[in-house]
């Protein structure tokens, strides 16, 4: 899967594709409208990743672009922490999803798979790996053909880890993807820390291998 | 003591002192004059009587011309001694007169006519003399009375009128707020004094405003300017913790790095949150039904309250619709009830959230002790929490203040009630 990255921070931009790459994607960027158009009109990308503010213009004009041209295109935009309009206006037009920078790395990454779940590309709906199978579309997780039982936030923990596969998720990261920075840092961890306890627990009792990998201090990483 | 009423009361004592001594002065005066006439009138009757007797009128003739009371008696000797002038009271009470007493001076003298010698007394009323002074005293204690009165009002008339630019000043001085950018305006004065203290206000506002601006302003530019440079420290130290073989110092100092860069993140934001609070980032409103507001939050806040096991109990007696934004009231609500969960017991804690028509509280079980009043709303004023950023009440705070709402704090049998009125 191909994706596009419009970004014209240098760093952020190599962090992003190196991370992407890293996670089995095959990316390209632009840094600015001109050029991306350009690599639009070349290739077919499954998605594309938007900066709203561009030095020649706003994101906006992109995936208005993308709309018109190729409609079937996920479409993610980044915005800068304050500017709801450009969030509002982009998912009226068609984006698919927004991110605020800064952004962890880990959320880009569950935030494309997710796009490019519910745009069905690659015709598959579910992470499947050895013994264990999400399915996205019904919300389940069946480990060796037996269906588990796991609680809403363990399920979203799992899939997070999941759709960044080898790398490793902050704590951080995941309290921000499960309550946003609508809770506390001290308390979240500790729940995150007995979410994933119990998560692991449950894959256990499945007889599945040890998939979720404690990482002392930093967190957690998900081995496939 | 209003500076009008404490010159006023010193201007009229004064006055009352002064005139109370020019009246006794007055008084003292007077009384000298009409015992000097008196004198005199005696002393004239004396030489008519001497005249008269030397003449060989008898005495019954010029009495009566005379109009005074006049005793003569025959004498055997003349004895020598000049005119005696003695007062005394004579106790006139009778049945036609009210006046008993009656102050008289006479006039005592001996006189040789043809050889035989006399002594005669000369009598005359001094009460005439002495209630006509009375008189005057009276009129003038009136006209004191009045003219007291009289300069008080005016005193205060002009008083009033001659401060009024300096109490102009006063309670705009009063009422201005570093923080909204007004700038003081006097009204005009021909006083020199007030005039300066008008232009040494004006210029001291206005350097305090500028450098409060200054200030504020700087502060504002550290936190947007570090925003970048700290995600960029964050994204970093996240990409270089996806490495594996580190050694466990390494390791060690890897997590110490990262957790140390999130906190100041996190309290970054915080910070500019406060901040464009501040500067009114948030004005937008819409009409938010609190009930449903507070049915959410606590909903998203569920794992929290679950795994302390915490009972929380919603009273809601009204349906309140508040014009809002959004943002702020995501924030407010948030921290109300994370601290409420934060600071409660490990078992058997409480949450009792009411909603009225005017109000909202939050009241919670603690282990924490009663916070001290004076510092609760302070920025970085803590409970020695690890990962608390003390910026919670701070915030719930500034989003009180930005709505005109007014905040109370309680604690009663280890529960904390923080009580919102809007």
């Amino acid at each position: 899967m191909r994706i596009l990255i419009i970004e014209d921070e240098k760093s952020l931009r190599e962090d992003v594709v190196d991370y992407l790459t890293e996670n089995g994607y095959k990316c390209d960027f632009a840094t600015t409208i001109k050029s991306a158009i350009q690599k639009l009109n070349d290739i077919v990308y499954s998605c594309a990743l938007v900066d709203v503010g561009l030095p020649d213009g706003s994101g906006i004009e992109i995936v208005e672009h993308i709309k018109k041209h190729n409609p079937e295109m996920g479409v993610i935009i980044v915005t800068a922490k304050n500017s709801l309009e450009d969030k509002l206006q982009g998912l009226k037009i068609g984006a698919d999803d927004y991110l605020t920078k800064p952004f962890h790395l880990s959320e880009l990454s569950a935030r494309v798979y997710s796009v490019l779940r519910r745009r069905n590309f690659g015709g598959k709906n579910s992470l499947i790996f050895d013994g264990l199978e999400i399915d996205t579309t019904e919300k389940k997780v069946i480990a060796n053909n037996i269906q588990l039982q796991l609680t809403k936030k363990e399920y979203e923990i799992l899939v997070y880890l999941a759709s960044n596969p080898k790398h490793l998720i902050t704590k951080e990261a995941l309290a921000d993807a499960i309550w946003g920075d609508k809770a506390d840092m001290a308390t979240s961890f500790d729940f995150v820390y007995s979410q994933i306890k119990n998560l692991k627990k449950k894959l256990n009792e499945a007889d599945l291998k040890d998939y979720i990998k404690v990482v002392y201090g930093m967190g957690y990483k998900f081995k496939s | 003591m209003k500076l009008l009423t404490k010159t006023n009361v010193y201007t009229t004592i004064t006055t009352v002192l002064l005139f109370a001594m020019g009246i006794f002065v007055v008084y003292e005066v007077i009384l000298q004059k009409l015992d000097k006439e008196v004198d005199k009138q005696l002393l004239s009757a004396k030489t008519q009587i001497v005249n008269g007797l030397n003449d060989g009128i008898s005495p019954n003739e010029f009495l009566s011309n005379l109009g005074q009371k006049v005793y003569i008696k025959k004498v055997d000797k003349q004895t020598v001694f000049d005119n005696k002038f003695i007062d005394y009271i004579e106790n006139q009470s009778s049945v036609y007169t009210s006046d008993d007493d009656v102050l008289q001076r006479e006039l005592l003298f001996q006189t040789v006519v043809d050889g035989k010698a006399y002594e005669v007394t000369v009598c005359s009323s001094l009460s005439e003399g002495k209630k006509t002074g009375e008189y005057i005293i009276v009129v003038v204690l009136i006209f004191l009375l009045v003219s007291v009165i009289i300069l008080f009002l005016l005193n205060r008339l002009i008083s009033a009128f001659i401060w009024s630019p300096f109490y102009d000043t006063l309670s705009k001085i009063k009422t201005w707020n570093i923080k909204k950018n007004e700038i003081l305006d006097f009204k005009t004065t021909d006083i020199d004094e007030f005039h300066l203290l008008n232009d040494t206000v004006k210029d001291l506002t206005r350097q305090i405003q500028s450098d409060y601006h200054n200030l504020k302003e700087f502060t504002e530019n550290v936190s947007h300017e570090a925003q970048t440079p700290l995600s960029i420290i964050s994204t970093k130290i996240e990409l270089l913790m996806q490495e594996s073989n580190y050694s466990e110092k390494q390791h060690k100092l890897l997590v110490q790095t990262y957790n140390a860069t999130q906190r100041l993140y996190k309290l970054n934001e915080g910070l500019i949150l406060l901040t464009r609070i501040e500067n009114k980032q948030f004005v937008e409103t819409t009409a938010i039904d609190l009930v449903q507001a507070i049915e959410e939050k606590i909903e998203v806040l569920e794992d929290f309250v679950e795994a302390k096991q915490i009972v929380v109990e919603k009273i809601f007696n009204a349906q309140v619709t508040k014009e809002i934004n959004p943002v702020l009231l995501t924030i407010l609500l948030n921290n109300l009830f994370i601290n409420a969960i934060k600071y409660n017991l490990e078992v058997n804690g409480t949450i009792k959230i009411t909603l009225n028509e005017d109000s909202i509280s939050v009241e919670n079980t603690s282990f924490s002790d009663k916070i001290d009043k004076q510092f609760l709303f302070d920025r970085f004023n803590k409970n020695s929490i690890s990962g608390s950023l003390g910026l919670g009440l701070s915030l719930i705070k500034k989003i009180v203040d930005f709505y005109n709402w007014h905040i109370t704090y309680s604690h009663k049998d280890g529960t904390h009630k923080f009580k919102i009125y809007m």
